[in-house]
């Protein structure tokens, strides 16, 4: 689904994070990428996201090149294929929980039968998650747990391809860290969403499909070895 | 419900209610000054309208006879005839002073009216008794009168001759005369009446035209008809009905049959007779003729000679016997004095008609034709002019013709001639010889004699209604369209005052540009979610836009309304403490939308379209934010330029003390230098910490010197705006125009002479002229080197920076600029592009026969008074009515002209002739004896109503104005700076956002907040200090010679605006500083 080949990515105070890094990845697979902090996981994610561009290299979503989608093209991309859901969650203050969950239904433009829909979608996914009864309450009067779940479903609003979550037990304790980590493994299962997942915690790590390592730019397979990978991607490692 | 972006919108600014409301308050200031600026200028304006209604009452058109009059019954058949309600008055100035407490007020006007005056006014109430007088509560206050109180009053005599007319009398042309107040008028009572264009309040006296006529003794006439008009006429239609009923009458001419010859001559009460009316009259009668008749000092025959004749300069036309050239007819009784036969020749001496005052006798050799018996025209006694000193006279000796006459030169047989045959002429000579010996200013005539054949009957009516008003001396003035146009194109002060408050609409703008950083810095994570979210660039632009948008919308509307209070506040202040601007307290705020609304779109426009630049400086910020690249700055080379510029401003204030002609210049390039010396200087503490001192990286302090180093423009850009602030406020407050020794100086505005002088009773004799002093009482020793430039002053509306009317009628001075061009005086400013001007001054004395002559102004009298520049041509009228263009050769710097135009004097006589004596003194002489040429003037010119002032206390006088402007920029200027040192508190709360990771980090090692809190004010302190220092340092500099010579800096204003500044400072960096919190600090740890 995501073909991601030769892509590099340097920083004038940081240096070169991301070398000639290939990554394929599969419809409904769970990735766990982890490594040091500073090894470019969020560089990764943003790129895979198109919130940032490679210097370098090729992305390909479902056969369709994406490395060089103008800001119009990157954000139809990021609101139709993507869910993100980041370590802090990133809720807009002034909104309540529902309004920011549906917030990127906006940017979507649904006609008004769409609309009910998901509507309807997002009313199962706070009930599965377990925030049906926040949905008037501000971010700031719930708790960080509740408000990483809140920013769960509203990256599932728009039933993406991919869910790019970037540490997202990072701030939350072991309780809702277990809990948030079996959300997005259930939502991966259950809607058949592509998860990729930048952490630090090899417990959650290790309940994905694969895990990959990233270290010096490049990612090794933890998981399935090169020698087990199709040709190329074995002959992109290789290089 | 998805949220709409109005929604997303509105709760933002609800949740962010606080940044939201800073920019609110800032937005609402910058649209209140701007509004109130604009409301400023429009309530001004719209002060000068209702005081010019106020002051005009009724009168909407003016018919005007200038410095002459006219028959008061040209009213009542303009009334009847034409239809329109008018009223005739008399209008002049004089001297009144209170009998009781003996103040006095000069240049006070005198309105002689009938009663039904005040009925057309609309104030049927106010009657003024006979012998009583009305004033209105400017002068009754200026001379602490109240009713029932005695006023002594003095005025020019009221005559249809002119002072300065050959043989006009010289005795009894003042008039004096004690009348009781028996009204006080209010405005709302006529009481603020004045043709005038200005806002400053007349000082008025009303009183009955039939007491006038008793005081002067003769029927009074009237020099205005006041007409109402109610949008039924334009000038034109009263120009045409007055030229319908203009009757030669109205203009002093009489028609008479002379009995000796049958014919009718037509003779002016002013005596000599304007050639345009001349012309004028033969158009209607073509048969008409001028003759001229002069009174000659002697004639000559060898060594025998006859005093005092009168002598007749006839037309061939009428008179064909007439000798031609220099041939001379004279009668039986001269030739038998003379003892001449035809074929002599003899000479005759008279004094020169257009310099009697100076006594140039001039003379002519004329052969003597014909010798005739006194008969006919001959023996012709109404030949002689009707010269009242010498007409009534029982005999030579009683003669006032304004002359010396030597009384031992007249023989019995001269008064017997005198008692016999009065002024019969004793000799003839053709009209065109006497026009070139004896035509004047006054006119080339004294009668317009017509053929026998043409009737009295025939001949008036002819003339009634063929006249035509503009050749005769009359004007037809739109009053209140004159006004009301004055009004709209006076002085701007909607402009003004947005130029003024300069300082507080860049500090707000500064200001908002630093909490609406501010306010975007804190939303960053929230703009990269809905990037994150697939937001497209252009629709989170529009959110934010559409957000600033709002706070736009509801600060500008806030300003709007508030703009209405400045207002107000500007215009008490304007009627009080900023009153030497306005030179009045009578303007009102008023409310006008169309100001409003354009002080709100202005400035929500202005707002918009930083807002939008904003937000997209913003969005591409965050877009390459991963890219931003911390530049090393480099000591050495910024060590280069702060080495250079102190060399500069070291240069530069070493060359001020040398070059003393310069010396103010050179000082304000020093501390314009100094300032960005010291700039540097800031600049240099900054970047130089890192190379200079590596150890810092291990201290606290290390720490901050290192993030300035990084970022030395967060410390030096406030410290610049700190600095060239104080700066600019600071040399406006101490470059206030003072007196100073430049201004004494012959180049300076006083023209190196010592006092001004303005008198009611004009002047008549040659002060400089040892028989002028001595008449005067100014023969003294002590006295000898006082000399006088004596100037001649025509009536008109004040052009100086005084009047705030756009004037187009300025007075003119008439001056003759030998002492000027000998002595260097006065300096020019600017002069005719289109000529290679050396001196300027030469220009007045150039005449010419077109109507087209030259003139000098002060270039703020042109600028701003007049509105044209040299070169231009200012277009008035001549006193016969006739246009007359003045191009202007220069303007003048600063000087005690402004408010005039000058022109030559023998220009000034030419076309104003009527305006006798001078009505303007500048004294030169000895500067130690000022005060004693001062004393002495008040006590000799005393009947003169003579009012003296120091030539630099004229000047300072308009200097007031341009010092009020200069307090009004140094409020605002103050203002601004307090407003905009408020931006310290956004400054601090952005360097601590940038650092907040530094600082969480020196939590997390043991400091506490408090101390956290004293390190970030610390440093917020050195940066307000570091401005303050900068810039009063570079601000004294620049005004050294001024602080050193004047007396008169602000001292106070600018210490408290320094103090203000510290003070609004401190208290913001405290208030800011408390948004260092354990929280905030410990969320961040967290982060990390």
């Amino acid at each position: 689904m995501l073909y991601i080949k030769n892509i590099s990515k340097s920083f004038i105070q940081r240096g070169l994070v991301l070398n000639n890094l290939c990554l394929d990845v599969s419809e409904g697979e769970s990735i766990a990428i982890m490594g040091p902090s500073g090894s470019g996981k969020t560089t990764l994610m943003n790129i895979i996201g198109l919130l940032d561009k490679p210097d370098n290299g090729e992305i390909t979503f479902r056969g369709a090149s994406i490395a060089n989608f103008n800001d119009d093209e990157s954000a139809v991309y990021r609101n139709r294929n993507i869910g993100f859901v980041f370590q802090d969650h990133l809720l807009l203050p002034h909104l309540t929980v529902s309004e920011n969950i549906l917030l990127p239904l906006l940017a979507a433009k649904y006609s008004s039968d769409e609309l009910a829909l998901k509507e309807q979608h997002v009313t199962e996914l706070m009930e599965k998650t377990g925030i049906s009864d926040l949905a008037d309450k501000y971010p700031f009067r719930i708790s960080g747990g509740e408000a990483q779940r809140v920013a769960l479903v509203r990256a599932l609003v728009n039933n993406p391809s991919i869910l790019l979550a970037d540490e997202p037990t990072g701030s939350l304790d072991a309780k809702n860290a277990d809990i948030l980590g079996e959300l997005l493994l259930e939502m991966n299962r259950e809607f058949d969403i592509t998860l990729i997942l930048a952490t630090h915690s090899s417990d959650l790590a290790k309940k994905m499909t694969r895990i990959l390592q990233l270290g010096e730019g490049k990612l090794i397979d933890l998981t399935h070895p090169p020698s087990r990978r199709g040709d190329e991607f074995r002959k992109c490692i290789l290089e | 419900m998805v949220p709409g972006i109005l929604q997303i919108v509105s709760r933002s600014i609800k949740f962010y209610k606080k940044p939201v409301l800073y920019q609110i308050l800032i937005i609402a200031l910058l649209s209140a000054v701007i509004t109130g600026s604009l409301l400023t200028g429009r309530s001004v304006r719209t002060s000068l309208k209702k005081s010019a209604s106020e002051r005009l009452g009724n009168a909407g058109i003016m018919l005007s006879s200038g410095v002459r009059y006219f028959d008061a019954s040209l009213a009542e058949r303009m009334k009847d005839s034409a239809k329109i309600n008018c009223t005739g008055i008399l209008e002049i100035s004089g001297y009144s002073q209170s009998l009781a407490s003996q103040n006095g007020a000069f240049n006070t006007h005198i309105y002689a009216v009938n009663p039904d005056f005040f009925t057309f006014q609309g104030n049927d109430s106010v009657n003024i008794k006979p012998g009583e007088v009305a004033v209105n509560n400017r002068l009754s206050n200026y001379l602490g009168v109240k009713t029932g109180d005695e006023l002594i009053i003095r005025f020019n005599e009221i005559s249809n001759i002119p002072a300065d007319a050959p043989f006009a009398p010289a005795k009894g042309t003042v008039k004096s005369v004690v009348m009781r107040i028996g009204t006080i008028l209010k405005p709302n009572n006529t009481g603020n009446f004045s043709l005038s264009i200005s806002q400053i309040m007349p000082m008025n006296i009303f009183m009955n035209l039939s007491d006038l006529e008793d005081i002067n003794g003769k029927e009074a006439k009237i020099n205005r008809l006041l007409i109402e008009n109610k949008n039924e006429f334009s000038s034109i239609d009263i120009y045409n009905k007055l030229k319908h009923v203009l009757k030669p009458s109205d203009i002093g001419l009489s028609l008479r049959v002379v009995n000796k010859t049958g014919e009718c001559e037509l003779i002016s009460d002013r005596v000599f007779i304007d050639e345009v009316i001349i012309k004028e009259i033969q158009n209607v009668l073509p048969t008409s003729a001028p003759v001229i008749t002069y009174l000659g000092n002697r004639f000559k025959a060898g060594n025998r000679s006859t005093p005092y004749s009168f002598v007749s300069a006839l037309p061939s036309s009428i008179y064909p016997e007439i000798a031609q050239g220099d041939g001379i007819i004279i009668n039986r009784w001269l030739a038998d004095d003379l003892v001449v036969n035809e074929g002599d020749s003899i000479d005759m001496f008279w004094y020169s008609p257009d310099s009697l005052n100076k006594l140039i006798e001039s003379s002519n050799k004329f052969i003597v034709k014909r010798i005739v018996d006194m008969k006919g025209i001959w023996s012709d006694s109404l030949l002689m002019p009707d010269f009242p000193g010498i007409s009534g006279s029982e005999s030579c000796s009683d003669w006032d013709a304004g002359v010396p006459i030597k009384m031992k030169d007249i023989r019995r047989k001269d008064e017997d001639y005198w008692n016999k045959f009065r002024g019969t002429p004793k000799a003839f000579i053709n009209y065109e010889k006497g026009k070139e010996l004896w035509g004047n200013n006054f006119g080339p005539a004294t009668a317009l004699r017509f053929p026998a054949a043409i009737s009295k009957k025939e001949i008036e009516d002819k003339l009634i209604g063929s006249l035509d008003p503009d050749k005769t001396g009359f004007s037809v003035t739109d009053l209140l369209g004159a006004s009301f146009k004055a009004a709209n194109e006076s002085v701007d002060f909607s402009t003004l005052f947005l130029s003024l408050g300069f300082f507080l609409i860049l500090a707000s703008v500064v200001l908002l540009s630093l909490a609406v950083t501010s306010y975007f810095d804190s939303k960053r994570s929230q703009i990269n979610t809905l990037f994150a979210l697939g937001f497209k660039n252009r629709w989170i632009k529009q959110l934010l836009v559409l957000e600033s948008g709002l706070i736009a919308l509801i600060g500008c509307l806030i300003g709007a309304f508030a703009g209405y209070l400045v207002n107000i506040l500007i215009t008490k202040a304007l009627n009080s403490v900023w009153g030497g601007a306005v030179q009045t307290n009578t303007l009102e705020a008023f409310f006008n939308l169309i100001p409003m609304l354009t002080g709100f779109a202005v400035t929500f426009l202005i707002t918009m379209v930083f807002m939008i630049l904003r937000v997209k400086r913003y969005l591409k910020t965050l877009n390459r934010k991963e890219k931003k690249i911390h530049v090393s700055h480099s000591p050495s080379r910024n060590f280069i330029f702060l080495l250079i510029s102190f060399f500069i401003a070291v240069a530069l204030f070493v060359c001020s003390v040398f070059f003393k002609d310069q010396e103010l210049s050179l000082c304000f390039g020093a501390g314009t230098v100094l300032l960005i010396t010291l700039i540097l200087f800031c600049r240099q503490f900054f970047i130089g910490r890192i190379v200079y001192h590596p150890d810092n990286r291990k201290t606290r302090k290390g720490l901050s010197r290192l993030y300035y180093s990084f970022y030395p423009s967060h410390a030096v850009t406030p410290i610049l705006f700190i600095a060239a602030g104080i700066f600019a406020v600071f040399i406006t407050g101490a470059n206030r125009m003072n007196f100073n020794g430049e201004h004494l100086k012959r180049s300076g505005g006083t023209g190196g002479y010592l006092l001004w002088c303005e008198n009611t009773i004009p002047v008549k004799e040659d002060m400089n002229s040892i028989s002028g002093r001595k008449t005067l009482g100014l023969d003294n020793e002590q006295l000898m080197e006082m000399s006088f430039v004596q100037v001649k002053r025509s009536s008109g509306d004040d052009a100086s920076c005084l009047n705030l009317n756009h004037v187009s009628a300025p007075p003119l001075l008439g001056i003759d600029p030998a002492d000027f061009i000998s002595k260097g005086s006065f300096s020019f400013s600017k002069s005719m592009p289109q000529k290679n001007v050396k001196n300027p001054w030469k220009y007045l004395n150039v005449t010419s026969e077109s109507n087209t002559i030259y003139g000098i102004a002060d270039q703020t009298v042109l600028q701003w008074g007049l509105k044209i520049k040299p070169g231009d041509t200012l277009i008035l009228r001549a006193e016969n009515g006739q246009p007359l263009n003045i191009i202007i050769a220069a303007g003048l710097k600063s000087s005690v002209f402004q408010g005039y135009v000058l022109i030559g004097m023998d220009n000034f006589m030419k076309y104003y002739p009527s305006v006798s004596g001078s009505s303007v003194l500048l004294v030169d002489g000895d500067p130690g004896l000022t005060g004693f040429y001062k004393s002495t003037l008040n006590e000799r010119l005393e009947n003169y109503d003579i009012n003296i002032e120091l030539t630099s206390a004229r000047l300072a006088s308009f200097y007031e104005v341009t010092n009020t402007y200069l307090s009004v920029f140094g409020v605002f200027g103050a203002l601004g700076m307090i407003t905009g040192i408020a931006g310290l508190g956004f400054v601090l709360l952005r360097n601590y956002n940038y650092r907040k990771k530094e600082f969480a980090l020196m939590l997390a090692t043991g400091f506490t907040v408090k101390r956290i809190r004293r390190i970030i004010l610390s440093e917020q302190m050195l940066i307000l200090f570091a401005g303050v220092t900068s810039g009063v340092i570079s601000a004294v500099v620049s005004t050294l010679p001024s602080l050193m010579n004047s007396a008169d800096i602000p001292w106070l204003f600018l210490g408290m605006m320094v103090s203000a500044i510290i003070i609004t400072g401190l208290a913001t960096l405290v208030i800011s500083v408390r948004s260092v919190t354990n929280e905030s600090l410990t969320a961040s740890l967290k982060k990390e």
